[in-house]
């Protein structure tokens, strides 16, 4: 019994089912030779015993058919019609003789059949010569005879015939009962054959079965119990340690391997299980705070997209201010053009000024040399009414010491001092005019001169003003460059801006989606937490 | 109307005998003083006409070193050399400096013949002898002792006749 532990599982079956395979084939063997045995019966009776009957029958209904055949022949007058009942006579007589002689060549070794037929094929030939002659008759037109030949030695001899094929029916037919008794009693014979041998497979099997459960079965529970205290977390048995070379030696022992993989693998999955739930705590902690600092940049974001918003509602403002400061820069520079122009104009404005200021200061000094000569000529009448005056005076003087006589050039004396006041009164006046002329050409004077002095200073002025203009068109020409790339650079801002404004939209939608997710995130993580912590239970079921 | 005009008529008479005043009666040949009147340092004088030879221009002064300041110098007027006085010193009036529009006023006496400086020479004016007063009390020192008398007019009469003949004029080499 132990060798038959230690091979291996196939061996086992194979050579238990081998043997209920031999006993199976053995059984079948048994029925089929049974089977075939009865068939070569059965074949026999219908091949042979029963062909004899069916054959003799055939030559007895022949030799009927003759006789009514002559009697038809009798019975018609027409000639053609006995021609073709005689033709159809003579084949049916053709074929009982052929069948006689096949059954004779069938059963040669049956004697007493044989030696029956010899008998009977005389009596037909004898029979058969009889009607020739009959016929004969017939056809001579004596059919009163040929009847009577009919029922005289011809009635006999068919009479005769008649009872010797009975006889060999009769024959046939005891040998024909004789083969199914024997059938019979070989078919009985089979059954109980194929009974033994079945009896001797279904205890083969019953040991087999009996030493397979003990082999195998048992073992194979006590595993099946392991794993079911494996299942529910007991990890702390061993399968017995039985040395045995077969699978389910092997089966032990790699159970016993996997068990202590198991074990191994359940304290890794134990230590994975806390550092799981410690990291999906910190898991759940860091998620929590995303989510709020999601939530706190989703509200920065938002108030960035308003700021975004409100610096590109600006910088549209900035643009259009830009475009607007742009076009006055381009009018302002042509201003400044005009004004270049305009200082120009005032230069040469200035030039003609001062030429006319210095014809001016000519004249002015003209005219004050001729006041000087008319002060001279003043002074000389002056100088005339004091001389006129003293002539007077001393008239006078001479009047008054004249005394009486003198009374009337002393009146004389008197008027030419009077003209002579009158004078130095006139050239009094005229040299107060004058001087006022001369106070006022002074003035004039120096105002011409300061005229000229402005005037150069204006002309110098222009001439700076004229520079500074340019400078200050060329200036205003930038400056309205400037304003115009300002005004592209703002366009191209506000467009940046619009951009920036699309891109914070969407950073916006994803700071909202990043919350939401965030949230999302956080449940699951959550989800992650329960997880671990039912993981760790689960671990914390197993008994190592 | 006519009451209003003709009360017109005698306020007006009224206005013209308050302001009326007596024609001077012509003054007797005897009781006038024929007098040259000058200016002097903005003071008004006058000087009898039976002194004076003549006026001329104040010109071509030769003023003489070693002298006292009143003499202002010598002048030559038509080929006399005469020497010119200057009142204002002697009457210790402010000075003005000296231009050609001065006069020089010739004046004779019976042994002297001098030229006296003036501002102007207003000309022969006649005056009442009564109507001559006394010297100003004001008036002190060598101004009284040349004065001859004050007019209403408060016109300065000199005394030519003690001014020349005062020794104080004299000029000499002994001094």
């Amino acid at each position: 019994m132990e060798w038959y532990k230690n091979v291996n599982m196939n061996t086992k079956l194979l050579i238990g089912l081998g043997a209920m395979f031999i006993l199976l084939v053995s059984a079948g063997l048994a029925g089929y030779s049974a089977i075939a045995a009865l068939r070569e019966t059965q074949r026999n009776l219908a091949e042979h015993d029963f062909t004899i009957l069916e054959d003799l029958l055939e030559v007895r209904s022949d030799l009927d058919r003759q006789r009514a055949d002559i009697k038809e022949m009798i019975a018609s007058p027409d000639r053609a019609e006995q021609n073709r009942v005689e033709k159809d006579l003579n084949e049916r007589t053709a074929e009982a003789n052929a069948k006689i002689q096949t059954l004779m060549a069938l059963t040669p070794d049956d004697g007493e059949l044989v030696r029956g037929l010899q008998e009977l094929d005389a009596l037909r030939k004898e029979y058969q010569q009889g009607r020739t002659a009959q016929i004969a008759l017939i056809h001579e037109g004596k059919p009163d005879e040929a009847s009577k030949l009919s029922l005289g030695t011809l009635g006999e001899l068919y009479e005769k015939i008649r009872g010797m094929e009975l006889v060999l029916a009769n024959n046939a037919k005891e040998k024909a009962k004789q083969a199914v008794s024997n059938s019979e009693e070989r078919a009985r014979n089979a059954v109980s054959l194929f009974v033994a041998v079945g009896l001797a497979s279904l205890a083969l099997s019953v040991a087999l079965m009996v030493l397979l459960n003990r082999l195998v079965s048992r073992p194979l529970l006590q595993v099946t119990t392991l794993a079911k205290r494996i299942a529910d977390g007991d990890l702390t048995l061993n399968p017995s340690n039985e040395q045995r070379a077969d699978e389910i030696g092997l089966l032990m022992r790699t159970f016993g391997t996997m068990s202590d993989s198991l074990r191994r693998q359940i304290g890794g999955l134990a230590e994975a299980a806390n550092v799981l739930g410690a990291a999906a705590s910190e898991i759940v902690a860091s998620t929590a705070q995303l989510a709020s600092s999601a939530s706190q940049s989703a509200t920065s974001v938002s108030e960035t997209t308003t700021t975004v918003e409100e610096v590109r509602q600006t910088a549209q403002l900035s643009s259009q201010k830009a475009k607007t400061v742009a076009d006055s820069a381009q009018k302002v520079a042509q201003i400044s053009q005009g004004g270049r122009k305009s200082t120009e104009d005032v230069v040469m404005g200035m030039n003609r000024i001062r030429g006319q200021m210095e014809s001016i200061a000519d004249s002015m000094m003209r005219l004050s040399e001729q006041s000087q000569t008319i002060g001279q000529i003043i002074a000389s009448v002056e100088d005339l009414a004091a001389q006129s005056n003293l002539l007077a005076v001393n008239a006078a003087i001479e009047a008054a010491k004249a005394g009486e006589h003198g009374k009337g050039f002393g009146v004389v004396a008197q008027e030419v001092k009077s003209l002579a006041e009158q004078s130095r009164q006139a050239t009094n006046q005229v040299r107060t005019i004058l001087h006022d002329v001369q106070k006022a050409t002074a003035a004039a004077v120096i105002a011409t001169e300061q005229g000229t002095k402005a005037v150069e200073a204006g002309t110098t002025q222009t001439g700076a003003a004229g520079e500074s203009i340019q400078t200050l068109a060329n200036s205003v020409a930038e400056a309205a460059q400037a304003a115009t790339q300002i005004a592209t650079s703002s366009q191209q801002q506000l467009i940046g801006m619009d951009q920036v404004a699309m891109a914070m939209e969407s950073i916006k939608q994803a700071t909202t989606q990043n919350v939401t997710s965030a949230k999302q995130l956080e449940s699951s993580a959550r989800n992650l937490d329960d997880l671990g912590r039912r993981f760790k239970q689960m671990i914390e079921r197993y008994k190592i | 109307m006519k009451s209003e005009a003709s009360d017109a008529e005698r306020v007006l008479r009224a206005r013209a005998r308050a302001l009326a005043k007596a024609p001077e009666s012509p003054p007797s040949s005897q009781s006038l003083l024929h007098v040259l009147e000058f200016r002097l340092a903005q003071e008004t004088y006058a000087l009898e006409i039976r002194y004076v030879l003549e006026v001329g221009p104040f010109r071509d002064l030769t003023p003489l070193p070693g002298t006292p300041p009143f003499l202002l110098g010598i002048v030559n007027v038509r080929g006399r050399i005469v020497p010119v006085f200057d009142l204002r010193k002697l009457f210790d009036l402010p000075e003005k400096g000296l231009t050609d529009l001065h006069r020089i006023i010739l004046v004779r006496d019976a042994e002297l013949e001098l030229g006296l400086l003036a501002d102007v020479a207003l000309g022969v004016k006649h005056i009442p002898a009564e109507s001559l007063q006394p010297s100003l009390p004001t008036l002190t020192g060598i101004r009284a002792e040349y004065l001859k008398g004050v007019t209403h007019e408060r016109l300065v009469v000199l005394d030519l006749a003690r001014i020349l003949s005062d020794s104080r004029l004299i000029v000499s080499q002994d001094e």
